[in-house]
């Protein structure tokens, strides 16, 4: 659970436990996040990521472990003191304020004369691609999407050293949330800033990130790059979270819903993604029955049965005809498809 | 046909407000302008009773009135505060309790729970000065019959107006705006003063109100706890109508206290969002 080795290490978490009562949402997590790294910690609702980013933020108190920004032990200060921001779920914004006193929250915190904050209040408008005329409006009157951009640019303004974000786009609409993710990503790279961002979905972590890390009850499954996630997932877990997935059992070197000998077979469990399965070519192949097809756009979707194994493939659209309900085909793949699981 | 029934369905609140609000205020009005000592409705117009009310010392009670109800509203706020955002924060099941604790009371005649505090406040062989006598032979004073004693009992009293509309303020501060605030680096007096006072206002402004408009009209507190040390203008309103016979002259004195009341009222109530207190 490295990071990247030519960067210094800007956020150390080093055996992190919250316990509440005889639950521990956060069980010992350890990680080191690097300069400037995107790192997505996803997980599915319950698994202790939202108490996590609270513990990084300051807003809980952790029951064991430590906490290093850029090696300085941080453990016992309080959220008001760390020079950390977040953006909030909800937002929080401060619905009694303008855009412009939102903004600069931080900076009358810290004493900042009005001249200058509202110099950088504008400067910040700027970043995150509001109107400079933004600066006096209530952020009553702002949409979803500008409320979002007045968050971040609140959380930017006292120029943290990490930024946390706890799922600020789980409550904006689909067509939206596609359009901010890519802003967020650019903003990270404009910022040069380490962010840790938080989410349940897999979509969004795969985006945005530099490294992800998966999250189950308190702890961490699996930490990587969203690639290494993808293609070789630690275990059946982490396989069915990031997406549709085929998983078949393996005995005596048999994938044993299609029986169909599979060579070098390194594990119990095959994990298969859908694309894997193609209509032409792969050394090895079953033969399917079509049950459903989805046209998800620029790829379908068939659900088949093959034996008495339900399987998920997904192909190109484009150039040829579809293949309808009790359509009989083979499906091919090849063995370095397959990423080999324990449990 | 007309579909707008609201002017109908208004009606009976109307002629109630016009007959039990608007009716007196104008009789009292009315009466405030007549010859002094008259007891009809059709003499000479004239302001002598006014004249009469800033030059015959009638404004030390209402300036009593007036600081009372002042440091009463001061003094409920910074002891409602911390309470209401103890039993709304971290009070968990017992908040439910505590404020009914302070709930029941309101029940029982204001002039019962006076007398009661007046036998708990007595010197010598009171309940607070003879217990701490017997128990750990300390011998304190009493401040009834005093003007803090009367103080004391208008907080007494009135705590419960400020409480239960700044509880309804407090709620209206959520949790993470308070949290976020934090993050951005404010300390506690900073959260308290840029988050939680304002978002908290529209209740502390009824609560302010409520105990403000209570007070300035409040007598029994003066008369049982304060003795004779403090004379308040409902006193001296009461003593005109009755003892003195003068009408007029008590009623000149009430449209000064209405005055004083709605000087406070309106320009408070123009800036509370009260759609928003009721909706939550």
């Amino acid at each position: 659970m490295h990071a990247h080795p030519a960067r210094p290490v800007a956020l150390a978490l080093a055996g992190l436990t919250r316990r509440f009562g005889a639950l521990a949402a956060v069980d010992g997590v350890t990680l080191d996040i690097a300069e400037g790294e995107f790192v997505t910690i996803v997980g599915p609702s319950g698994s202790g990521k939202s108490t996590l980013v609270r513990l990084l933020a300051g807003l809980e108190a952790p029951s064991a472990g430590r906490l290093l920004l850029r090696g300085r032990d941080i453990t016992g200060l309080p959220a008001n003191r760390r020079p950390t921001a977040m953006v909030f779920q909800s937002l929080a914004l401060f619905d009694h304020r303008t855009v412009g006193q939102n903004i600069e929250f931080a900076l009358k915190m810290k004493g900042v004369a009005p001249k200058p904050r509202r110099d950088r209040a504008l400067e910040l408008l700027r970043l995150v691609r509001l109107p400079e005329d933004y600066y006096g409006r209530p952020v009553t009157q702002c949409s979803g999407g500008e409320r979002q951009r007045v968050a971040m640019a609140r959380a930017l303004a006292s120029d943290p050293e990490i930024l946390f974000l706890d799922e600020p786009l789980s409550a904006i609409d689909y067509r939206l949330r596609k359009t901010l993710e890519v802003e967020l990503k650019e903003l990270h790279q404009r910022t040069g800033k380490t962010f840790v961002y938080i989410t349940h979905s897999l979509e969004e972590a795969m985006v945005m990130s530099d490294r992800i890390a998966v999250m189950r009850a308190g702890r961490f499954v699996q930490v990587g790059s969203p690639e290494e996630i993808y293609r070789r997932p630690v275990n059946r877990f982490v396989a069915a979270f990031m997406g549709e997935v085929n998983i078949l059992a393996v005995e005596g070197g048999v994938l044993s819903g299609l029986g169909l000998a599979v060579p070098d077979a390194a594990g119990p469990f095959a994990v298969l993604r859908p694309e894997a399965l193609r209509l032409d070519g792969g050394a090895l192949g079953v033969e399917a029955e079509v049950a459903q097809t989805l046209l998800l756009g620029s790829r379908v979707q068939y659900h088949l049965r093959a034996g008495g194994q339900a399987l998920i493939a997904e192909v190109p659209a484009g150039g040829r005809a579809l293949l309808g309900p009790g359509d009989r085909a083979r499906f091919g793949f090849d063995a370095a498809d397959i990423a080999w699981v324990a449990e | 046909m007309s579909r707008v029934h609201g002017p109908w369905f208004a009606l009976p609140v109307g002629l109630f407000l016009a007959a039990f609000f608007a009716a007196p205020i104008v009789i009292v009005a009315w009466y405030s302008l007549m010859p002094p000592r008259t007891f009809e409705l059709s003499g000479a117009l004239t302001t002598a009773n006014y004249r009469a009310a800033f030059g015959e010392g009638y404004e030390r009670p209402l300036m009593w009135s007036a600081l009372g109800a002042a440091l009463t509203t001061l003094v409920c706020a910074l002891l409602a505060w911390p309470t209401a955002t103890i039993l709304h924060r971290s009070a968990g099941r017992w908040a439910g309790v505590v404020t009914a604790l302070i709930a029941l009371p309101i029940f029982i005649s204001e002039s019962v729970r006076l007398f009661g505090m007046s036998l708990f406040l007595m010197p010598g062989g009171g309940i607070l000065a003879g217990t701490l006598n017997a128990l750990f032979e300390v011998r304190v004073g009493s401040i009834l019959n005093s003007r803090l004693g009367a103080l004391v009992g208008l907080v007494y009293i009135h705590f419960p107006f400020m409480l239960f509309p700044l509880l309804l303020g407090v709620a209206m501060v959520p949790a993470d705006r308070i949290e976020a605030a934090r993050d951005l680096g404010a300390g506690r007096l900073a959260v308290f003063r840029e988050v939680e006072l304002p978002l908290a206002a529209p209740g502390l402004s009824i609560g302010c109100l409520l105990t403000f408009v209570l007070a300035l009209g409040a007598n029994a507190e003066a008369a049982i706890l304060g003795g004779r040390a403090v004379t308040v203008i409902t006193a001296a309103i009461e003593q005109r109508f009755n003892y003195a016979q003068d009408w007029p002259m008590g009623a000149a004195l009430t449209v000064l206290v209405i005055a004083v009341t709605a000087a406070v009222v309106f320009p408070v109530l123009a800036r509370v969002p009260l759609d928003r207190i009721i909706r939550r």
